[in-house]
């Protein structure tokens, strides 16, 4: 009787797992399933973006009017945007740097700036026509490659994830295919991603494009603003404790934290809530933070940017705050070089002012030594002269020289000028040598400070 | 007597206090009436729906004001330099109400919050930095950002977080958890151009990572547990 119940027990529930088993399979496999149709329509739009891209590329070489080259080259702008979205949708093993999304990043960003030239009234240099036409080359086989990949998923049952996985996957236990197989180690040829990585390392062993763009050069390699001479890591501790006792720290007693390398390489020091970094080449503080408690504020966002001015003051800096944003229990203040009246934003110092005693809980100072350097101006138009440049019905409430830093690491001396348009508040930058107008900002205003966009 | 003295001032109190306490059960709007330890209703849902927005964790949103609730209080207090009492008053609920209002443009029209990709952005920091020091989820935001600027990865926010197999946090889901108010403030600072990355594309956990290739990236510095490179 027992064992009558008992095996009948076992037997529903063996019924029982069965269908909820058969059931989860049927969900995963609606999963794999949608997984798979996204993989396929991402790798089908990079393949016709691609082919639309080298098409107008193609058209961008040959054709002859400002007009319908502005054209060809914002298409091509705009298909290598999409093609770059699609790619970074494929599936992969690992995310590297990849050579085929920086040659397409590349050939967008030469187009547009191109493009931009020519709608400015300028023109394409020969040696700029033949960047253009390699470009067209390099993409040719990329295209190609790319297609070959399609046709070879129907033909050659190319995976990603395999669509009938073995038992042993099945239930978890195994990698899943695609990441096999493009690893290299097991049969490189037959997925996907080891054919993209395969173009990867075709595109890799070509020389870089030189061209001027916001994507040709990436970071500045050699800081302008450090004080010369190396200091040693003795040295660096007197400068990190020096600075913490100029800040009200009198008792600090600083640890090393390792050290940094890189552009402003240096050495790390840390005391109780502050993190401090010293650079290794002049010994200056580029970045400090304390992490204290911050008790109940006593002190106005005004107030703040007084003390903010002293401590500029205190660390030997000759700077202009230009903005704020607050944070609740403190404020961040921006300030950068003014010189002879002008405005120069690349040489930034960011300052954090606690709001219960105004002292310092934050600096960030790698801005100013990464670009500051002694700048020559260029000769330039009046004030009035640029004022009429501006659009009629712009209302100025501040204008200004500056500096600003455009793409491409690159500075523009210009004509800064706040103001009005249709209840809108703006900040148009003209080219104070031309007057040409090289940027717009709006200005937003967020519940934390105005926020430039 | 002093009621007999001025009976008009009497009139008008209770009428005041009538005028507020009724008020406040029929139109219970977040502001009101002070919010503290067993308040219920319709305001405190709203007080609890925009503490999160803030990064407040306060368990779930159900217009009770429990304990959860006022530790959220309380550290709201604290971080943005209010009196720490747990109680929700006219000062803090002003605060988190200015917080987290709209952006506007300069003649007030509200725009929105402009701030989706900072949600995002702080989603990424939160799981993929949580319990790493402030300036080590400042860093993490930058890696994202300064991915942007570099033309070897996409350039969107969303197109680099789930670019496939870019962050382990994205293929276990805990880029879906609500972030943390420090990671919301990292993300933001991170976006206002803060690196303290010195210009990082990667960044790894030394003691958990055997993976050749980001080992094999030159190296800049470690944060906390992370190890930020090229």
């Amino acid at each position: 009787m027992r064992r009558k119940f008992w095996i009948g027990a076992l037997a529903v529930a063996f019924l029982i797992s069965l269908g909820w088993g058969w059931n989860q399979y049927r969900v995963a496999g609606e999963h794999r399933l949608a997984a798979e149709n996204n993989n396929r329509r991402a790798l089908t739009d990079f393949a016709s973006h691609l082919d639309q891209l080298e098409t107008d590329m193609a058209k961008g070489n040959v054709a002859s009017t400002p007009a319908q080259r502005i054209l060809y080259l914002s298409q091509v702008s705009s298909k290598s945007d999409a093609a770059l979205k699609d790619f970074a949708q494929i599936p992969a093993q690992q995310t590297g740097l990849s050579y085929v999304g920086q040659f397409l990043t590349q050939s967008g960003d030469f187009a547009r700036t191109l493009a931009q030239r020519i709608a400015g009234g300028g023109t394409i240099s020969a040696e700029e026509e033949k960047i253009l036409r390699d470009m067209h080359e390099r993409l040719m086989p990329v295209n190609q490659q790319v297609q070959d990949l399609i046709v070879r998923l129907d033909t050659e049952q190319l995976v990603w994830t395999d669509p009938a996985p073995k038992l042993r996957q099945r239930l978890g236990l195994g990698t899943q295919v695609a990441e096999a197989a493009a690893d290299g180690s097991e049969a490189p040829a037959k997925s996907v991603r080891s054919g993209l990585d395969q173009l990867d390392a075709s595109l890799q062993k070509l020389p870089p494009f030189t061209y001027s763009g916001e994507y040709s050069t990436r970071v500045v390699e050699k800081p302008l603003g450090l004080p010369t001479g190396d200091v040693t890591r003795e040295q660096s501790l007197e400068k990190a404790r020096d600075f913490l006792n100029k800040m009200g720290y009198s008792d600090a007693a600083p640890e090393f934290g390792g050290e940094s390398q890189g552009a402003l390489g240096g050495y790390i020091w840390k005391s109780k809530d502050s993190y401090l970094e010293v650079s290794r080449q002049g010994g200056v503080i580029t970045l400090y933070r304390n992490q204290r408690e911050i008790e109940p504020r006593t002190l106005s966002t005004e107030e703040a940017s007084k003390k903010a001015k002293a401590v500029l003051q205190t660390l030997g800096w000759q700077l202009v705050i230009t903005s704020s944003e607050e944070f609740g229990a403190y404020v961040q203040f921006d300030a950068v070089v003014e010189k002879d009246g002008v405005r120069i934003y690349p040489d930034k110092v960011r300052l954090m002012i606690a709001l219960d005693n105004g002292q310092l809980v934050g600096l960030d100072s790698s801005p100013y030594y990464a670009f500051h350097h002694t700048r020559t101006f260029p000769s330039k138009i009046t004030m009035d002269q640029a004022v009429r440049k501006l659009r009629p019905n712009f209302q100025v409430l501040e204008s200004r020289l500056a500096v600003i830093a455009k793409s491409g690491n690159q500075e523009v001396y210009c004509y800064e000028f706040r103001g009005r348009y249709q209840g809108e508040e703006y900040l148009v930058y003209l080219n104070a040598a031309t007057g040409s107008e090289e940027k717009i900002q709006r200005i937003i205003k967020t519940p934390r400070g105005e926020f430039l966009k | 007597m002093k009621v007999h003295a001025r009976p008009w001032a009497m009139v008008v109190t209770i009428g005041l206090l009538l005028c507020v306490t009724l008020s406040g059960f029929a139109y219970a709007a977040l502001g009101d009436r002070l919010l503290g330890r067993g308040s219920k209703g319709s305001e405190v849902t709203e007080l609890q729906k925009k503490l999160v927005q803030l990064g407040y964790v306060v368990g779930k949103v159900d217009g009770k004001f429990g304990s959860k609730t006022e530790a959220a209080i309380r550290r709201f207090q604290k971080e943005h330099g209010l009196r720490v009492d747990g109680l929700a008053g006219t000062q803090t609920i002003k605060e988190v109400k200015r917080l987290t209002g709209q952006s506007t443009n300069a003649s007030g029209k509200a725009v929105g919050y402009k701030n989706t990709d900072t949600n995002l952005l702080a989603r990424a920091v939160n799981a993929e930095a949580r319990g790493e020091p402030y300036v080590g989820q400042v860093a993490v935001a930058a890696v994202i950002l300064n991915r942007i600027a570099d033309p070897a990865f996409p350039k969107t926010i969303a197109d680099i977080i789930y670019q496939p197999r870019a962050f382990s946090s994205v293929d276990d889901g805990q880029i879906n958890l609500p972030p943390s108010a420090s990671a919301i403030r990292a993300a933001q600072e991170a976006m206002n151009g803060s690196d303290p990355s010195g210009g990082a594309v990667f960044f790894f956990n030394p003691a958990k990572t055997s993976n050749k290739y980001i080992w094999s990236r030159p190296q800049i510095k470690q944060i906390g547990n992370h190890m930020f490179t090229k």
